[in-house]
């Protein structure tokens, strides 16, 4: 039977991050993905990721994939695809399905990192052909270039409701609503922000009743819910649709952990293993990182996946203790920085009234998904200015800075707390080079220049979708909710290998349109 | 929480619900004591669900062949619930000259008792069986041999003797049983909760041995692991139980399309496994593999069929091969079910409707003498 | 004995809802009213459910349903989600063809 130092299960971020902190230490590393490709759910993230510089932010998620891939072989792990692990047994040995047959290996440490599933809600009709967990979506679109269906409504206004209907419409879907339950958009308010400029109407506190067709989705009925989440008579609204996308929250896929023996935690998001702050579990030599121990998003997947391999190392004494201990101290400390701001843990359900700096937030942003335009004007980093500067309608504490570094004129200032909303200096000045605009990963910068021409102005956005327009076309502004406001004339295009596939689009509107138009559509 | 029963059933099991489902329906109030959390949660939901007389020990003949002529083809009707009861025979296979002596002598001690097993080629079996391999030689074919669902067969016992009033604890696990001036009468749990009754019977697979001893008594048993498979549905393609004369693997199709299969790797009663039997028993790496290539061996067409689920179980293998199913004379109002030794499902009806009787002093339907307690001496001086 | 234990334990009556005919268990069929059904008949466990009424045991092993299964039991028995046991863990994680399994590879030295 072949025996190796460690073995990762999931070569996903928390899998393949594990497996370079474990390697680096010297250690024999075997990661097993049942996919043809390794990455795990990275592979799917076509969206820039938030966070700091340090960790990987406004990188796109497969690219992300891509680098810990590379320094895993350069590292000497070995990543086995399209291997199955069937089951994790007594002396942490494992059976593979590889091509026709099952392999025996056996470790003497194991790290679990076999990601998360989705959830699932019933309603008449749920199990129609078309109707698809958005990640389901989200691989058909991304990895596969197709497209899940022509028209689609998303139930769920969590991060994933949101991005996957964001890459839904650059697919060239149909997006004919986002759904949810609750009274509140979930997932970040940019996020939602840059789906509803397109057009997109928001439903909070309705659900789907029923889906449409005998043999697969032809349309959805949606109603509004009462504060018991139970349907209204009166308040139906129905959509033809061939697709209905499900991003109702994910499951930990912690059945090797429970088959292993592992002590398990019956928790309100799913069976986890119980495990210490380095990852391992009530199995001494079996770890777990990432969404397997509850669920989270990549980045602290990555870090997490980081202290557990530096834990296997320190318990196959590839690493002493102090070695240990300063290297996760490390890990923990940028963990603690990514899960703080309105979207931290200690924050779930909760309603904050204000931001850290202590601004109003926006309702409309909540219950329609834009920010209104009487609210726009609260935020420090929406100014005005009679030449060309940025508009950040960046309107919630995230743990997100790229901008600050992105502008070579130091334009931007966050600070140290990576969650303060960004604020213009005016001291310094903007050229407009767009560098801040393409390194949003919320997509919520703007150049405005108000100084075009006599009663003219220019926005420039950032545009992901295809065909890119050219100069000289003519089309309709929309406004935040996605209303046609003006007509509007594309005035420049810019795309540059730094601004890494975010165009920027500038167009030219009437001068009282210069903080209304946020889209431009042909 | 009522404490007080005439009679106190402990595990859940197959026999114990099916005593409590025979002795609820005359009336008689009964306590049930599950030790772990789950109502058959020990080999009644984990067995091949073969309700065979053929391959039996001739001690068990008796009791075996009065439950299928009597209990099982009317249990689902009784029962309110349907417990896949197919009752299409039992072809135990053969492919050389060594099985076929072994199958000829398992039918020649089956004939003496009365059941009718006969012999037949590998082309006969074929008839009955148009999937077996060319490998088949020879088979041992009892019609009346059977399978039933054992998951379904234990719930549904206990959902009617509990629509019948009796009372079930799970999680309550026997520490001890006391007598009272010489009769069997309490029942202690591990959290110090003493429950009460005229009769007591022990039906708590190998946990009986542990439990037995607390008044003197003792059931040579080992703990011995068993492993099974069970495949994704596939179309319908026959009905009857299966064995070998090698042992080396059981089974049939349910007719929810699913083949269930089981059979032994070689290291049964060495595996490792909690020393509280009470957890979920350990599956093997090697037994899955070893298994599908000796199912392949006896049935290629079923190479694409896929394992969805493999399981483990813990028998209470009697030193014997037989079980314990007695009333215990020096402990007057104790009763012993245990040892079933792996073949306990298809007798369960049987065996619980046996066990009411010697709880409430009634004629036994078959003599049970063969079964006794007091078996067990060196074995020279066995019959 | 934690309170689940106690299979007497009074839940109130079975009263029939407008989508007890709606699929919960897509692999094996089972209904909604089917798994509130079988805990109005002393099956006070996602174990005991799925091995009375197969929820959970098809091809995704419970993957899509487990935990609309464990949501609506709980509900019947009015008790948090979280006080039920999920369904053990079994081999093989995902379904595997019978040659597969049987081509054991590298270790036939052994």
């Amino acid at each position: 039977m072949e025996r190796h130092d460690l073995i990762v299960i999931g070569a996903g971020p928390a899998g393949l991050s594990a497996a370079i902190e474990a390697a680096k230490t010297g250690m024999d590393v075997v990661v097993f993905d049942e996919n043809a490709k390794p990455g795990g759910q990275l592979f799917k993230q076509i969206h820039k990721f938030f966070g700091s510089k340090e960790h990987k932010a406004k990188v796109r998620g497969f690219r992300i994939g891509r680098e810990l891939l590379d320094e895993a072989n350069r590292l000497g792990v070995r990543v086995e695809l399209n291997s199955t692990v069937m089951g994790l047994y007594t002396d942490k040995e494992v059976t593979v399905r590889q091509g026709d047959g099952v392999r025996h290996y056996k470790a003497d440490a194991v790290i679990i990192a076999t990601g998360a599933s989705e959830n699932m809600v019933t309603f008449d009709g749920w199990t129609l052909p078309g109707v698809i967990g958005a990640g389901a979506a989200q691989t058909m679109m991304n990895l596969h270039g197709i497209q899940p269906g022509k028209r689609v409504l998303m139930l769920g206004t969590g991060n994933v409701g949101l991005v996957v209907s964001f890459q839904l419409l650059q697919a060239g879907c149909e997006v004919v609503a986002l759904v949810d339950a609750a009274p509140r958009v979930g997932g970040y308010g940019v996020h939602a922000a840059k789906v509803a400029r397109c057009g997109v109407p928001f439903y909070l506190s309705h659900t789907i009743v029923k889906a449409d067709g005998e043999d697969c989705v032809t349309g959805v009925t949606i109603a509004q819910v009462d504060s018991s989440f139970r349907p209204i008579a009166g308040t139906e609204k129905h959509f033809d649709v061939d697709t209905i996308c499900l991003a109702v929250g994910l499951s930990p896929m912690s059945q090797l952990a429970k088959m292993a023996g592992c002590k398990m935690i019956e928790s309100k998001g799913g069976t986890v293993p119980e495990c210490d702050a380095y990852g391992e579990t009530s199995m001494a030599g079996i770890f777990v990182a990432g969404d397997v121990s509850g669920i989270e998003e990549a980045s602290s997947a990555m870090i997490e996946g980081r202290i557990a391999g530096i834990s296997a190392a320190y318990a196959l004494g590839y690493l002493t203790e102090e070695a240990r201990d300063s290297a996760v101290q490390a890990q923990e400390t940028a963990l603690e920085s990514l899960r703080q701001g309105m979207f931290a843990p200690k924050n779930r359900g909760k309603l904050l009234k204000e931001t850290e700096e202590g601004i109003a937030v926006s309702m409309s942003l909540l219950e329609k998904g834009y920010v209104a335009e009487d609210e726009i004007e609260r935020y420090p980093g929406v100014t005005h200015s009679a030449r060309v500067h940025p508009v950040m309608e960046c309107t919630q504490n995230i743990p997100c800075n790229p901008c600050q570094d992105a502008c070579p004129k130091k334009c931007i200032k966050i600070g140290d707390n990576i969650t303060s909303l960004p604020v213009v200096d005016p001291e310094a000045t903007c050229i407009g080079c767009g560098m801040c605009v393409a390194s949003c990963s919320g997509q919520a910068i703007f150049l405005v220049d108000e100084g075009y021409a006599p009663d003219c102005a220019t926005v420039t956005m950032p545009y992901e979708f295809l065909p890119l327009p050219e100069a000289g076309d003519r089309g309709m502004a929309l406004d935040r909710s996605g209303q046609a406001v003006c007509e509007a004339e594309v005035v420049g295009v810019k795309s540059m290998p730094a601004f890494d596939h975010t165009n920027l689009l500038t167009i030219k509107v009437p001068l009282d349109m210069a903080y209304r138009a946020r889209f431009f559509r042909a | 929480m009522n404490k007080n029963a005439e009679v106190i059933v402990i595990g859940a099991g197959v026999n114990g619900c099916a005593a409590t489902y025979y002795l609820a329906k005359q009336g008689v109030r009964v306590i049930v004591l599950e030790g772990s959390d789950y109502i058959g949660n020990g080999g009644s939901s984990r067995n091949g669900g073969g309700v065979r007389q053929s391959g039996r020990d001739p001690r068990e003949l008796p009791y075996a062949m009065w439950g299928i002529r009597e209990l099982w083809p009317t249990l689902s009707e009784e029962l309110g619930a349907d417990v896949e009861y197919f009752q299409e025979g039992n072809l135990r296979l053969g492919k050389n000259e060594a099985h076929r002596a072994k199958l000829q002598s398992l039918a020649d001690k089956a004939k003496a008792v009365g059941l009718d097993v006969r012999m037949i080629s590998g082309d006969e079996a074929r008839e009955i069986n148009p999937y077996l391999s060319e490998e088949v030689t020879c088979a041992s074919w009892c019609p009346t041999d059977g399978h039933a669902n054992p998951m379904r067969t234990t719930l549904a016992f206990f959902r009617r003797a509990r629509q019948l009033g009796a009372q079930f604890y799970t999680g309550a696990r026997v520490a001890a049983i006391k007598t009272v001036r010489g009769q069997a009468r309490q029942v202690v749990l591990t959290d110090g909760t003493v429950m009460e009754g005229e009769t007591i019977i022990v039906a708590a697979g190998y946990q009986s041995r542990a439990i037995l001893n607390t008044v003197g008594i003792d059931v040579p048993m080992v703990m011995r692991n068993s492993e099974t498979l069970v495949t994704e549905a596939q179309p319908p393609m026959f009905w009857q139980m299966l064995g070998t004369a090698a042992a080396d693997f059981y089974g049939h199709q349910t007719p929810h399309g699913s083949f269930v299969f089981g059979g032994t790797a070689g290291y049964d009663t060495f595996n490792k496994f909690r020393p509280d039997g009470i957890g979920v028993p350990q599956t093997t790496s090697m037994h899955p593999s070893y298994l599908c290539r000796a199912i392949l061996g006896y049935f290629p067409a079923l190479k694409d069929a896929k394992i969805v689920r493999a399981w483990a179980g813990w028998n209470d293998q009697c030193a014997d091969g037989v079980p314990v199913i007695s009333p215990i004379d020096e402990v007057p109002g104790l009763i012993a079910a245990c040892g079933f030794s792996g073949h306990g499902f298809g007798t369960g009806p049987a065996v619980g409707k046996l066990l009411s009787q010697m709880a409430t002093g009634q004629e036994l339907s078959v003599n049970m003498d063969a079964l006794r307690y007091d078996r067990f001496v060196a074995k020279d001086r066995l019959a | 004995m934690n309170e689940l234990s106690n299979r007497f334990r009074d839940i109130g009556e079975f009263v029939p809802e407008p989508d007890d005919d709606r699929i919960i268990c897509r692999c094996e069929e089972v209904t909604k009213g089917e798994i509130r059904q079988a805990v109005h008949d002393g099956m006070y466990t996602i174990t005991e459910v799925r091995r009375y009424l197969r929820t959970g045991m098809g091809l995704c092993q419970g993957q899509t349903c487990g935990r609309l299964v464990k949501g609506i039991i709980a509900k019947e028995l009015g008790v948090s989600p979280t006080e039920l046991e999920s369904a053990t863990a079994r081999a093989p994680m995902r379904p595997v063809e019978m040659e597969i399994l049987a081509n054991e590879k590298g270790g036939e030295e052994a």
